[in-house]
């Protein structure tokens, strides 16, 4: 017979709601600003119209997205202790510079854009890349460093993170430019090779994003107990509405759908698909850090 | 004697544990633990069916690991480990990002609901530093903790680990618990209530 439980205490949530919420913004806005320096940083000039909008939603991103970490956290007041006190072992103490450092750099790198000196946006937009991956990357690995749960204690994690990111920040420049094509351009007409253009390149990182979630779920099933449970909790469990129906189908597989087949590609449809995209990762990151904590360890 | 470097762990037999959770009562008065949440408590678990089924207790304290992955994660240094071996956090220094109580293995940390501050078992440090022991260990009727320096192998406790064979709970993690058990059950351990969120 199963051993049954007769008491035990409810443990707390360590991390919630705010802290996927986090990590939802720094992703989009690491994949923003990665979409804008295709143009300024490697000269694909075909993506010339996401540079300044990508910069600037980075940037806007970026700026609301501590204020999450500022709600979580006990003692707000106490945050100056982060660039006093360094544990050079803790991803927190990473991030902390990351946070000051990467929002300084879109701000410049931005500065020269709107100002047309390509040769320093461009050289700000390549310092900008390796920032913006560590400041979503570090993310990863404040989860990956958790090593008692079983989602989340994987070297995938980081690259998880960093994919999802740009999943997000395509699908949300495919928004951002269809929205603005339509209120502020002079012709009020959709960008639609871009936007087409776009979606094919967001078809392909779903697939990868999928094809990551699969690696994950494949060894956390046959993995130790914990991460067996774990896997149960995402397909048959608590989360699996979520994990499945939210995240996977209705963010992953059915865009990709509407992406790939020829005969509904339309800006409406590219809208739709993106949309789609932008709240299934959301749901993403609400499954791995909630869903994560979610068993009891003891 | 007194130059050698101190490392405190503590022995539970649990042969001896009748599950009264007088160790829970006792700690939350000694250090002032808030409602809602424990320092440390008493899991029960009914293994097999009637008429041969058992309760088996198992109380739960901080492991003060000898190697804590609560102070490799912290970004502050709030949490850290004393010369003596008890990890110890600093009221004034935590953020109360809560981090360690994400990696921490054993679920042995709470939020303090009005500090705000992450809080957890030091071994009741405050009572150790003046000689005395912790306050669990005196009030168990049945005598079943035990605590003292595992470097002093003339101390109660080594004697104890020396003559019996111990576990500590999750071995796998690396941590290298300083709470160690005789008659722990698997089982026990691995058994998990879903706690309603």
């Amino acid at each position: 017979m199963e051993p049954q439980v007769l008491y035990n205490i409810n443990h707390q949530e360590a991390f919630g709601l705010f802290i996927a919420i986090y990590f939802y913004l720094t992703g989009l806005s690491a994949g923003s600003f990665i979409l804008s320096t295709l143009a300024y940083g490697f000269g694909l000039n075909q993506y010339k119209p996401l540079g300044k909008i990508g910069v600037v939603v980075a940037t806007l991103v970026l700026v609301i997205a501590p204020l999450f970490l500022l709600l979580h956290i006990g003692m707000p007041t106490r945050s100056w202790h982060l660039f006093f006190y360094l544990n050079m072992s803790s991803p927190i103490t990473w991030g902390s510079f990351l946070l000051i450092l990467y929002p300084v750099n879109c701000i410049i790198y931005g500065y020269y854009m709107f100002r047309e000196n390509l040769r320093f946006a461009r050289i700000f937009g390549l310092i900008g890349i390796p920032l913006a991956i560590a400041v979503h990357g570090y993310t990863g690995f404040i989860l990956a460093f958790g090593k008692a749960r079983a989602l989340w204690n994987t070297a995938l994690m980081p690259i998880l993170f960093l994919v999802s990111a740009v999943v997000s920040g395509i699908a949300l420049m495919i928004l951002i430019s269809i929205i603005r094509d339509l209120l502020f351009s002079r012709e009020r007409k959709v960008n639609t090779a871009l936007i087409f253009n776009l979606g094919k390149l967001l078809a392909w990182m779903i697939v990868f994003d999928l094809f990551l979630t699969g690696c994950e779920l494949a060894v956390l099933s046959i993995s130790h107990s914990d991460a067996q449970e774990v896997a149960h909790i995402l397909l048959t469990g608590k989360f699996s509405l979520l994990f499945i129906g939210l995240e996977n189908l209705l963010g992953k597989i059915i865009p990709f759908i509407i992406l790939t087949t020829p005969r509904l590609r339309s800006s409406f449809t590219m809208a739709l698909a993106s949309l789609l995209v932008v709240i299934g990762i959301f749901f993403m990151r609400y499954v791995v850090v909630v869903g994560g904590e979610f068993l009891p360890l003891l | 004697m007194e130059d050698k470097k101190k490392r405190y762990g503590m022995l539970i037999d649990l042969r001896l544990c009748i599950g009264c959770h007088t160790c829970s009562v006792v700690c939350k008065s000694e250090n002032n633990v808030p409602l809602g949440v424990w320092r440390s408590w008493v899991k029960v678990v009914e293994i097999g069916n009637y008429p041969h089924a058992r309760q088996h207790f198992l109380p739960i304290v901080c492991n003060n690991c000898e190697n804590p992955i609560c102070v490799t994660v912290c970004p502050v240094w709030a949490s850290f480990k004393r010369p003596d071996g008890i990890v110890y956090i600093d009221p004034h220094r935590c953020i109360g990002c809560r981090y360690c109580m994400a990696a921490c293995p054993y679920g042995v940390r709470y939020v303090h609901p009005t500090k705000k501050i992450v809080e957890k078992c030091f071994f009741c440090h405050h009572r150790v530093d003046a000689g005395l022991k912790p306050a669990c260990v005196l009030a168990c009727p049945t005598g079943a903790i035990c605590f003292g320096d595992l470097n002093d192998p003339e101390s109660e406790i080594s004697k104890a680990l020396a003559k019996n064979p111990t576990q500590v709970i999750k071995p796998e993690f690396g941590t290298k618990p300083c709470v160690f058990y005789i008659g722990l059950d698997d089982s026990v351990v691995e058994a998990k209530k879903l706690s309603k969120r």
